[in-house]
């Protein structure tokens, strides 16, 4: 582990239990990328495409930049729901995974096919 | 061969214009040529020679407002207007000046949902070394120094259980409406008779347009075109000394045997920097077909591997 001395506060996914260390200047996701550690899922880590969805349930963040409406409304976000790419801790965090990844490749379209083919 | 000739622009929505323009020019090195009353600005890479070939939009999210084609003759568009309106796609023709510096444009959605413009006339500007006696490259080309837009991915909306499969539907239209050629495909389904993926051309690259399918209709990504495997190396420095987030570092699809990096610009739309033309692709060459196993390896030929956020992330 290197040597990080940014001051830093505990995020807590509810999912999960697991618990990371974020710094107050980096998103939740940066903090949990830079870590190698998994529970939110990361995408475009810059507002745009909704996968890193969650709500705030305990603890303060701040805006880093603006959240698509296309995946968070108005009245989401003022319900303590965000994108973790796009908000950075004040205090320590805990928070549930609100977006989850859709299956355009993969199993999606097997299990999609081997329905049709059944039927 | 009268007809659609090449992609002409796409128009993308942006969260924050600021960081969208530094982030076009600075990395991808084109240059603002315009900027219109609501806001809207218009780009263009070096060696293009029309006003522009990407509009960014202010907006309250990321996404495709609309891809143009340009085709080679004005009457182009009205003897492709008979043609889609036959296949059974409304169209609309808009006025010149609906865009400025741009011709009127024959307006219709794919199957798939997206809008898609037709147009004969764009604004001449140039490319930025001329065509008497250029000179290679001009001075001061910034960040990766793309050459021009090359091609776009979309996301279109397929559930086979429930018989929707607009991959195949914008495959055919695009075929029988605007005569775009396949070169490559991927079939899935226990029969490998679904059509989940195909690539199309006007042109002789691999790629004019590609459709992906997905459970919405979005937009995965543009390209723009880098002369060699070292410029794809070079582009990948310039976005990390730019912290440009990074989707997938150099690397080489089987699929167009393109050589590439995915990366988001600040509002999340996918971009990709890519090079090696694959091969010159013609009407009468072979489909490529890539099976359900096998896609992996389509995607990402190295590795084999599909990385989640690339297949399953898109605006």
């Amino acid at each position: 582990m290197f040597f990080d001395t940014r001051p830093k506060v505990s995020v807590q996914v509810l999912q999960t239990g697991e618990t990371y260390l974020c710094a107050t200047s980096e998103s939740l996701l940066q903090g949990m990328l830079r870590l190698g550690r998994r529970g939110i899922p990361a995408g475009c880590v810059n507002g745009g495409c909704g996968v890193c969805k969650v709500q705030i349930l305990e603890g303060e963040v701040r805006s880093l930049g603006p959240v698509s409406r296309a995946h968070v409304s108005a009245e989401e976000e003022a319900g303590g729901c965000t994108l973790a790419c796009r908000v950075a801790p004040v205090t320590p965090v805990q928070l549930a995974v609100a977006g989850k990844f859709e299956k355009p490749f993969q199993k999606g379209f097997a299990k999609a096919a081997d329905r049709v083919s059944t039927q | 061969m009268s007809g659609v000739m090449r992609i002409g622009h796409a128009s993308l929505r942006v969260m924050d214009m600021a960081a969208a323009v530094q982030h076009y020019e600075k990395v991808l090195g084109l240059r603002k040529t315009m900027e219109d009353k609501h806001g809207n600005v218009y780009l263009k890479c070096w060696d293009e020679w029309d006003k522009y070939s990407l509009i960014l939009t202010p907006s309250d999210r990321a996404g495709l407002n609309h891809v143009a084609y340009k085709v080679e003759k004005d009457a182009d568009l009205d003897d492709l207007q008979k043609k889609v309106e036959a296949w059974g796609v409304k169209t609309t023709m808009l006025p010149e000046g609906a865009l400025p510096s741009t011709g009127r444009m024959l307006q219709f959605n794919l199957p798939s949902g997206h809008e898609m413009r037709l147009y004969a006339m764009k604004e001449y500007v140039g490319t930025d070394v001329g065509s008497v006696n250029p000179d290679p490259w001009p001075d001061g080309i910034r960040g990766a120094g793309a050459h021009w837009l090359d091609h776009l991915l979309l996301m279109c909306e397929m559930d086979p259980a429930k018989g929707i499969n607009t991959v195949a539907d914008n495959t055919r239209f695009m075929t029988e409406a605007l005569d775009f050629f396949l070169t490559e495909q991927v079939m899935v389904g226990p029969e490998g008779n679904i059509q989940a993926a195909t690539w199309m051309a006007r042109t002789t690259t691999p790629h004019d347009i590609a459709f992906v399918g997905g459970p919405r209709s979005g937009l995965h990504h543009i390209a723009f075109y880098l002369d060699s495997w070292h410029d794809v190396l070079k582009a990948a420095d310039i976005m990390a000394k730019n912290k440009v987030r990074i989707d997938v570092a150099p690397t080489r699809h089987g699929i167009t045997r393109g050589e590439t990096i995915y990366f988001f610009d600040p509002s999340g739309n996918r971009n990709e920097t890519f090079a090696g033309l694959g091969y010159l692709a013609q009407r009468d060459r072979p489909v490529t077909t890539w099976s359900e196993d096998r896609l992996g390896s389509g995607i990402f030929y190295h590795t084999g591997d599909l990385v989640p956020s690339f297949t399953e992330v898109y605006t």
